[in-house]
């Protein structure tokens, strides 16, 4: 097969369907990362024009130009927007578009994943944009601290947007940290073990790992938050036993990880692109590693100083300020590492560069405050003022926004094949930087006049008015800045020249082919000796297009790739992709019927969402998988793999014990939050425990541990060659069993609506219900692809996978019942 | 997948340590658990102390445990991390746990 017929051959195979049929079938990872990127920057101008109404409405005193409700909503919504449908969706996108190149394979470990994914974000920033032209937005701050947002106080829809829409598109953030965790992990080229990976992809993977263990704590208080108002389960109304604090907890458990999973992509970026533009290697790289590791967990111990004022004794604050402290540390061995690339290098002030310089100088200012209110004294004087919200637009702003914008400039001519024509970019980076330190340098000074944030107006007497409309012109000038940005970039995509290859003579893999790229990534996917293989063999490119690497001869018409060792990069296991479906988006849709239904309490549809998604998902994982045994496929350089489905850790293994990882989150902060009610809430103990049933508890507990057992006992037979489905059938009975238990704890539970412990122990037994049924949907999935000769003693591995959700129901429940009935048992 | 684990281990021991140790303090003050050794320490303190003083052994023992050539990584990138990572651990816990023995513990 000669170059050309390849790339027809592989471009036929891998492409989209055509015109805009292409944009909700597609799985490919190149067209999903461009379209949330696409979609993510269209919510930047969405939020960049609710921070313009903002400034004009703080531009005077006594404004007019909006009324405090509507303005609850902008600065609302402008904070919702820029978290949740912008920065998390703007790395989502750039991975999606970037990782499978760098680390030199054809596409994410699971492309409808990715798929479903989008849709999510763009049904559930859908809702929120909706809320707003309807004039019934979120208004309780981005962050919804009840008692405010609770049902006394906000009694209308608002609220109900921001946690149902929130979490809507927090699926797509899941979905997506599992797709990149997977891919990281176990999708790269050939010889390409941990010490070769692109820094990026190091970043990423710390990023995901972080979105997998910060967003369930939200996704868990924005449930509780939701259960309280529709239903009055009292866990945030201090007189029924709940405790508002409660949210605040759970809240900042993600929301300040939030602020790493956004800079920290960003720093990839950075790491990337600084030695390309400094003509060197990256200084530390093992540094930079260890340090963005240190950081990512730092980040999980110092939730607390956003609640520095909340009456917290001495001891957890300080606890809580010196993990804030310490962050600095991590931080400043990655500037230092960065600063010394600049150093061994020969930087060149190109157009990436120029936002790079913007990056440091901002963040290290935006960094200093944050050292300034990791301090308890400083932070109670500096709490609530717009000093914060200038601290914090330092760090995003410089951490995030200018590290994105290099990045756009950097990966654009990958993106349209083209080169910088027009000149704009500089002048709109000048702009951009001179307006954003004058909006925001002006609002550290008015915060430290004591002016609070979120307010909607104030008094020419308050001596405000000078800096106010400073900062007001500042953000104009930066708006100007940043709709030239806009324009160069279209310009470029439309009108410039064409590029040559790896225009900026970059090292890493995503520029070994041709741009824009094709659907297929690599006509043959390269071994990978360093962390600079384009570097190292400028040839390699037209080595690969000429199928000198793995997989050049495409087999059956099949999407092929393969995995890796985690940590050697030798080749494993074979892969064969899914092609282009429109079930993602369909399955997106029927997802957003079960939420629209719960925002609107049209709890009859809500069931039949269930039940839709229940039926699309069954026909997902059916379509997998093959009814014959495939012989060992030669993957060229000597090499044969066997076919992931005939593998006990096949990438469906990997992805469901990650997202199990999430949802252990999920139920520890269920658990945290039981506890913490326990301990801290007034109102305890409750007039009532429940009433301890020992056969229920040994129903729930025998349950648990035979289906442990019988499900291994299936895998055995299945292994063996023996009929696996008797001990199906054992494992079924065992998770109704298990449910039973837990309808029992539901059922008995005290009048959820009278205190909080009944309120808990309604989702406890909930969430154990649930994982019991799902455990028995699954074995049930299970025994009828073994009916349909889906299995073979080679084709195993759906078995560990069932395992493993088996495993984690039985281990859950048993927990949750044991909390359930122990104090009734002691009482 | 070791490999992961040997760069993880240390920082998610300090995580769960330090959670830990704030959980207790939150036991302490919110059931009010008082009384003194010997009239020597306070019960809280030691509790604290106690608590402190085994996150950082665990720490240590990681660290050594990391050098030790049964333990560590065959990859000397892996090795190189996982250590660093594993003083990370070291210093996190030492530091951030520190007010466990210097300031008052329920004011």
């Amino acid at each position: 097969m000669n170059t050309l017929h390849r790339h027809r051959r592989l471009t036929e195979i891998w492409s989209s369907e055509t015109g805009a049929r292409g944009l909700f079938s597609t799985v490919n990872h190149t067209d999903l990362g461009r379209m949330f990127l696409a979609v993510s920057f269209f919510f930047f101008l969405v939020g960049g024009v609710l921070a313009m109404l903002i400034r004009a409405q703080l531009a005077t005193p006594h404004s007019a130009f909006a009324g405090p409700e509507i303005y609850n909503q902008i600065f609302t919504m402008h904070g919702t927007i820029m978290m949740f449908l912008f920065a998390i969706p703007t790395f989502e996108g750039l991975a999606m578009y970037l990782l499978p190149k760098m680390l030199g394979t054809r596409d994410l470990a699971f492309p409808r994943l990715s798929a479903y994914g989008f849709w999510c974000y763009v049904f559930g920033g859908m809702m929120l944009l909706v809320s707003m032209v309807l004039g019934i937005a979120p208004d309780g701050g981005w962050f919804m601290y009840p008692p405010l947002t609770g049902p006394i106080y906000s009694p209308g829809i608002n609220t109900d947007f921001w946690l149902i829409g929130i979490t809507f598109v927090e699926i797509s953030a899941i979905a997506a940290a599992v797709e990149i965790t997977v891919s990281i992990l176990k999708y790269r080229a050939p010889g390409m073990s941990l010490d070769k990976m692109p820094i990026f992809a190091w970043y990423a993977l710390v990023t995901a790992l972080m979105i997998l263990t910060g967003f369930p704590p939200l996704i868990l208080g924005s449930i509780l938050l939701e259960l309280e108002r529709a239903f009055g389960l009292p866990f945030f109304q201090a007189e029924f036993g709940g405790d508002s604090l409660l949210w605040q907890h759970l809240f900042w458990l993600f929301g300040h990880p939030e602020v790493y999973i956004i800079f920290l992509p960003a720093a990839g970026v950075i790491s990337t692109i600084l030695p390309v533009m400094c003509r060197t290697t990256l200084l530390g790289y093992a540094w930079i590693v260890a340090s963005a590791t240190g950081l990512a967990f730092l980040s999980f111990g110092i939730w607390v100083h956003h609640m520095f004022t909340t009456g917290i004794p001495h001891m957890g604050l300080a606890f809580f300020s010196a993990a804030s402290t310490l962050v600095a540390v991590p931080t400043g061995v990655q500037l230092f590492a960065w600063i010394g690339t600049m150093w061994k290098g020969r930087p060149s002030l190109r157009m990436p560069m120029l936002h790079l310089l913007g990056f440091f100088f901002t963040f290290v200012i935006g960094g200093l405050t944050g050292v300034m209110v990791a301090v308890v004294p400083f932070d109670w004087q500096a709490h609530d003022t717009a000093f914060i919200t200038a601290h914090l637009h330092y760090v995003l702003f410089g951490g995030f926004v200018f590290p994105i914008l290099a990045g756009l400039y950097y990966w654009m001519p990958h993106v349209s094949g083209r080169a910088r024509f027009f000149r704009l970019g500089e002048l709109a980076f000048a702009l951009v930087f001179i307006g954003f330190h004058v909006t925001f340098l002006a609002m550290h000074w008015v915060g430290l006049l004591g002016q609070r944030r979120r307010i909607s107006t104030y008094l020419p007497e308050d001596g405000w008015t000078t800096v106010n409309l400073i900062s007001s012109i500042g953000s104009f000038v930066l708006a100007i800045g940043i709709a030239m940005v806009i324009v160069d970039l279209v310009l470029h995509a439309f009108t410039a020249r064409r590029s040559r290859r790896d225009p900026w003579q970059a090292g890493t893999l995503e520029w070994a082919m041709m741009t824009p790229p094709p659907a297929y990534n690599f006509a043959s996917l390269p071994h990978v000796d360093s962390r600079q293989p384009l570097a190292d063999d400028p040839e390699l490119t037209l080595r690969l297009a000429r199928g000198e690497g793995y997989l050049s001869e495409p087999e059956q018409g099949w999407r092929e790739s393969l995995t890796v060792e985690v940590a050697t990069g030798k080749p494993d296991f074979h892969i064969i992709y899914p092609t282009n479906t429109r079930l993602p988006i369909l399955m997106a849709a029927v997802t957003g019927v079960f939420f629209v239904s719960l925002l609107l309490k049209f709890y009859w549809t809500v069931p039949l969402a269930v039940v839709g998604v229940t039926i699309l998902a069954w026909r997902w994982a059916w379509s997998l998988g093959r009814t014959t045994d495939l012989p060992p496929r030669s993957i060229g350089r000597g090499l044969t793999l066997p076919n992931a489905t005939q593998v006990s850790r096949s990438p469906s293994w990997w992805g469901s014990a990650l997202l199990l990882t999430a949802n252990a989150t999920f139920f520890g902060s269920l658990l945290f939050g039981f506890a913490f009610l326990w301990t801290v809430a007034p109102s305890w103990p409750p007039p009532a425990w429940l009433t301890s049933s020992a056969p229920e508890l040994a129903l729930g507990v025998i349950g648990a541990g035979l289906g442990v057992v019988s499900i291994r006992r299936a895998a055995r037979a299945n292994r063996k060659g023996q009929d696996a489905r008797p001990w199906l059938g054992l494992t079924f009975v065992a998770a109704l069993g298990v449910a039973a238990a837990a309808g029992g704890v539901i059922l008995r539970a005290p009048t959820p609506g009278d205190h909080a412990y009944g309120a808990t122990l309604l989702v406890l037994g909930s969430y154990a219900l649930f994982h019991a049924l799902l455990a028995a949907l699954m074995i049930a999935f299970l025994t009828a692809r073994v009916v349909k000769g889906f299995t073979s003693p080679s084709r195993q591995a759906e078995f560990p996978v069932v395992t493993l959700w088996v495993d984690y129901q039985a281990g859950a429940s048993t927990l949750i019942l044991v909390v359930a009935h122990l104090p009734g048992l002691l009482a | 997948m070791k490999d992961i684990l040997r760069i993880l281990i240390a920082p998610l021991v300090w995580l769960a340590s330090f959670s830990a140790v704030y959980g207790l303090h939150g036991l302490i003050c919110g059931h009010g658990i008082g009384g003194s050794v010997f009239g020597l320490v306070s019960v809280p303190r030691l509790l604290m102390g106690g608590a402190y003083g085994l996150a950082v052994l665990l720490q240590v023992g990681l660290i050594l445990a990391l050098h030790a050539a049964r333990f560590s990584s065959p990859s000397p990138f892996v090795r190189f991390v996982s250590r660093a990572t594993a003083w990370v651990g070291l210093i996190a816990s030492v530091w951030t746990l520190l007010p466990t023995v210097v300031t008052t513990y329920c004011l």
